[in-house]
């Protein structure tokens, strides 16, 4: 059970940041709160006693979308059903849909948010992934001497390890940069125990930008979670395919090189099973989202299904 | 603690409330509001049981701070029927019999409402994805579903307003006969109230401390500090139990609370009724109870063998029961086999998993009679079981059976009514428990553990001449309906089947394991699960169909079974007939052709489940979301 003795919900990011420099240090932010109150419970923490909530789901920042040259800013309280019915982000963060298709159910998308899903830092985030593909940057604000201080550094040096992020306790995740990128396919595999409200045993997003041709690989972009401390992006095999045309040969050849991305605790040798078939079939599905040219697809769906 | 003044509009209706800051939007709906509609199944979001509108997008009302609803429209079950007239998904849920213990009911109404608002000409395939979040127990689904189309059709104009008021076509008394629910108003509406729903004037609220230990002595309990505690009204334990202490329903082996010894993680040891729920769990923690570790066991075999820890005095071998059934000899008939297959099976503890947790509320009425209700599957035997409990004559107990939001056999067991009674004996007010998720997970009877092991003698052409069967069931820590359980298993163990000569053992064993109790087919499930496994391996053996195997075995008319009952009737063959001829069933050995089956796929089966995620709105045609927004 959680309990706090004061809930905020400031409307500014000055506000947010004052209430917690005026607490004691025992705070926390909330947003979407799907993961705050299932954490409060038996078996996990237990019941805990938060003195001050502050919900930054209101700061106008948190809540933006817009586009900054090459580069789209996505806020942090974005919840995940944006991805899946807002026309801007489905056509230039191509990584996200099939990921937010995925996550939780219907419900829970209107609420859970990009940021939470970033700063909780699972090793099994879904959304983590397409953020990796994306280049992902995040920016982060904080109270230093009475300014805002803001930050930015890439996604992947911001994620330490399983909950842990550059992020200091009275610092907020703003939101997410990423690479705009039209015209990409994107993909996203998952496997857990059932269709909805699952963790990922294993997570792909595959994103891919043919060249003219349709033939040839022109940008591929590989991230994989859930099978390690944090999710990676799998740059050895991405520059395998750069450049080339796409084969089966190469395709095979490639589904090979996926075990040293395993590295979880546990069930390591299903794992193991699962990533390249994940990886053909990401592939296989982002080229043809890629409007690759039909020989190509179909090349590439015979090996994922072959 | 700086309460919120909130303001929303719930219903319809403005609301202004003084809300505490922890509270969230479901407890402020159900406690504040006394809309006890929106249920609360898990309290993490998994169930569904609560989804609840705001500003018109379904969410869980569990994992929202109430805060998030200030100056928001909600909607919740109760403002569907507006005006006393049921909505057409409301009317479709109880047409199509959608509703079995309604627990989920009201969720997956307003689930299925957002659904048909989101997209008035969902697909069934569609409709599932977007009830995703919402769990039932009862129906497999298929009839919410077909309420859900029933709902879509009638919105989209394709069925008639009188498909709901219309008479079943098949009217009549046989079984398989669709029959209109009476109950299900209540449940598709919200208004049903289950025991955790119910409140009385100056009612308390109860929580359990638990053994974290699977088996040790209790040296000594101190309920000093916690029963100082503001808001603590009253504390029980063993000690406060007037008459003879013990509930069970072949053999009294479980106290009220643990007496003496702990003998399972989850065991409960005292319980505290207090002003609220946070004071009653700050309680628990200021409880101190010290122990003396037992060495312990967790597995069946282990437990009856010489020298295993003792998990109660009175049965020093660990055994609940044994159950022997002899009939001819099995060593003669073996000695005729032509084959005979050996094989060990395993099944594992089950969860009922019902979506309302355990719940129940005590009060002493103006005649003294102590009064409980709960989701009891038994209130006569528990009404008797109590008053030898307390030391009262029986007109002064009075079991009250509430509905029941699912039970499979798990509410059959008197586990937690003899502490409210106590509680609301000892402080004179009315009390009120409900079980978390995770308390009535970890801490309730489960379906029995099993591991059989199974000799079978055949003859070349597929008569069955002899089968010897051995069955350990895993009792875990008390004996609740385990002897029942267990002799379910050994009269229906050997199948369906005549067998000459046929042997079978069926042990239940004490353990320090959760309890096991009652479930759904009560103990053949894991006889049944042997059998037929076994049969079809002797099937691949004798290089049989496994039809004609089973045919030529079936108990039929004029039959007797193994504990010698004569068979005035048998629809074994004709079920048997039935099953494959729908099934299409391509005769032959099933292990030999694989992908190559010809009964595989086609007209009436089901694709595997594919895992696939709907399509993606397209973003042109969703240039506008608003104008999409259906009727229902």
């Amino acid at each position: 059970m959680l309990s706090c003795d004061s809930y905020l919900s400031p409307g500014s990011l000055g506000d947010a940041l004052a209430a917690v420099a005026a607490s004691d240090g025992r705070f926390r932010f909330v947003a979407g709160a799907t993961d705050l109150l299932p954490w409060a419970r038996e078996g996990r923490a237990g019941d805990v006693h938060v003195p001050l909530m502050v919900d930054i789901s209101g700061v106008p920042e948190l809540q933006t979308i817009e586009f900054r040259k090459a580069r789209i800013w996505i806020g942090a309280a974005t919840p995940f059903q944006r991805f899946l019915d807002r026309p801007d982000l489905i056509r230039l963060v191509p990584g996200m849909p099939d990921c937010a298709v995925w996550f939780a159910d219907n419900q829970i998308r209107e609420s859970a948010t990009i940021g939470g899903n970033i700063v909780n830092a699972s090793p099994a985030g879904d959304g983590i992934p397409p953020l990796l593909t994306a280049n992902a940057s995040v920016e982060l604000a904080a109270l230093r001497n009475g300014v805002i201080r803001r930050r930015s550094m890439g996604l992947v040096d911001f994620i330490k390890g399983p909950g842990q992020t550059e992020a200091e306790h009275d610092e907020i995740l703003l939101g997410v940069e990423c690479d705009a990128l039209e015209g990409y396919g994107g993909a996203f595999e998952k496997v857990g125990h059932r269709r909805s409200l699952v963790i990922s045993v294993v997570c792909l997003s595959a994103m891919v930008g043919m060249d003219p041709s349709g033939c040839k690989f022109k940008d591929v972009r590989l991230a994989i979670g859930g099978v390690g401390p944090v999710a990676r992006r799998m740059n050895a095999i991405e520059g395998r395919l750069n450049g080339r045309a796409v084969s089966a040969d190469l395709l095979r050849d490639v589904m090979l090189s996926c075990d040293q991305f395993v590295q979880s605790r546990t069930r390591q040798e299903y794992r193991k099973l699962v990533a390249p078939g994940f990886l053909a079939r990401g592939l296989a599905k982002a080229i043809r989202k890629a409007g690759a040219h039909p020989d190509v697809c179909g090349i590439a769906e015979e090996v994922a299904h072959g | 603690m700086a309460d919120l003044t909130l303001e929303a509009t719930v219903n319809g209706r403005r609301v202004v409330r003084q809300a505490k800051p922890s509270q969230r939007a479901l407890d402020f709906l159900r406690d504040d509001l006394h809309m006890t509609g929106t249920k609360e199944g898990c309290g993490a979001g998994e169930c569904g049981t609560c989804s609840i509108f705001v500003d018109g997008v379904l969410v869980k009302s569990c994992l929202l701070p109430v805060a998030k609803i200030a100056g928001k429209k909600v909607d919740t079950i109760e403002g569907l029927a507006t005006s006393g007239e049921m909505s057409a998904v409301q009317k479709a849920f109880h047409k199509s019999g959608a509703s079995q213990c309604g627990y989920c009911i009201p969720g997956m109404v307003m689930a299925a409402t957002a659904a048909l608002r989101l997209n008035p000409d969902a697909d069934r395939e569609e409709i599932k994805e977007r009830l995703g979040g919402n769990i039932c127990r009862c129906t497999g689904y298929q009839k919410i579903f077909d309420a859900i189309e029933m709902a879509r059709d009638f919105l989209n104009g394709k069925l008639s307003a009188a498909a709901f008021d219309e008479l079943d076509a098949e009217d009549g008394k046989y079984i398989g006969v669709n029959v209109r629910r009476i109950d299900a108003p209540s449940k598709v509406t919200g208004a049903l109230r289950y025991a955790g729903d119910m409140v009385l004037p100056n009612m308390l609220h109860v929580q359990v401390l638990r053994s974290p230990h699977p088996h040790a002595r209790i040296v000594s309990i101190d309920v000093t500090d916690a029963e100082a505690l503001p808001g603590v009204e009253g504390i029980v334990t063993a000690a406060d139990v007037p008459g003879q202490d013990g509930f069970g329903v072949f053999v009294s082996d479980q106290p009220v609370m643990a007496r003496d010894k702990v003998r399972y993680v989850g065991e409960p040891i005292a319980a505290v009724a207090a002003e609220d729920l946070a004071s009653a769990r700050r309680a628990l923690t200021k409880i101190r109870v010290e122990y003396e570790m037992l060495p312990a066991v967790f597995d069946p075999d282990k437990a009856m063998v010489e020298g295993a820890p003792v998990v109660h005095d009175y049965a020093p071998n660990n055994l609940v029961k044994h159950i022997p059934i002899r009939k001819g000899d099995v060593e003669d008939g073996f000695a005729k086999s032509d084959i005979i297959v050996e094989q060990n099976y395993e099944t594992q503890q089950v969860e009922h998993a019902y979506l309302e947790t355990e719940a129940g509320l005590a009060y002493v009425d103006h005649d003294g009679v102590v009064t409980v209700h709960s989701p009891s599957q038994n209130i006569t035997h528990h009404r008797h079981m109590l008053s030898r409990i307390l030391n009262l004559p029986i007109n002064k107990v009075r079991m009250i059976m509430s509905p029941v939001g699912g039970g499979f056999g798990g509410k059959e067991d008197m586990i937690y009514q003899g502490m409210l009674a106590l509680l609301t004996m000892k402080t004179r007010r009315p009390v009120r428990l409900v079980f978390t998720r995770e308390e009535s997970i970890a801490t309730t009877a489960k379906r029995h553990p099993s591991r059989t092991s199974y000799k079978m003698g055949l003859t070349r052409d597929g008569v069955i001449l002899a089968s010897q069967i051995r069955i350990v069931y895993d009792g875990g820590a008390y004996g609740m309906s385990t002897e029942g359980v267990i002799r379910k298993g050994a009269i229906l163990g050997g199948g369906p089947y005549n067998i000459p000569n046929f042997q079978i053992d069926t042990y239940g064993v004490y353990t320090n394991n959760t309890p096991s109790g009652a479930f759904r087919s009560f103990g053949s499930l894991q006889s049944q699960f042997a059998t037929e496994s076994h049969l079809d391996i002797c099937a691949e053996r004798l290089g049989m169909d496994p039809f004609e195997l089973r045919l030529k075995n079936a108990m039929r008319k004029g039959d007797q079974t193994h504990t010698k009952q004569p068979l005035n009737s048998s629809s074994m063959s004709e079920v048997l007939e039935a099953a494959r001829t729908a099934s299409r069933w391509e005769s032959g050995v099933p292990n030999v052709r694989g992908a190559t089956r010809s009964d595989l796929g086609g007209e009436g089966t089901r694709p595997s489940c594919t895992l696939a995620p709907r399509d993606v709105i397209d973003p042109a045609a969703e240039a506008d979301l608003s104008s999409q927004r259906g009727a229902a």
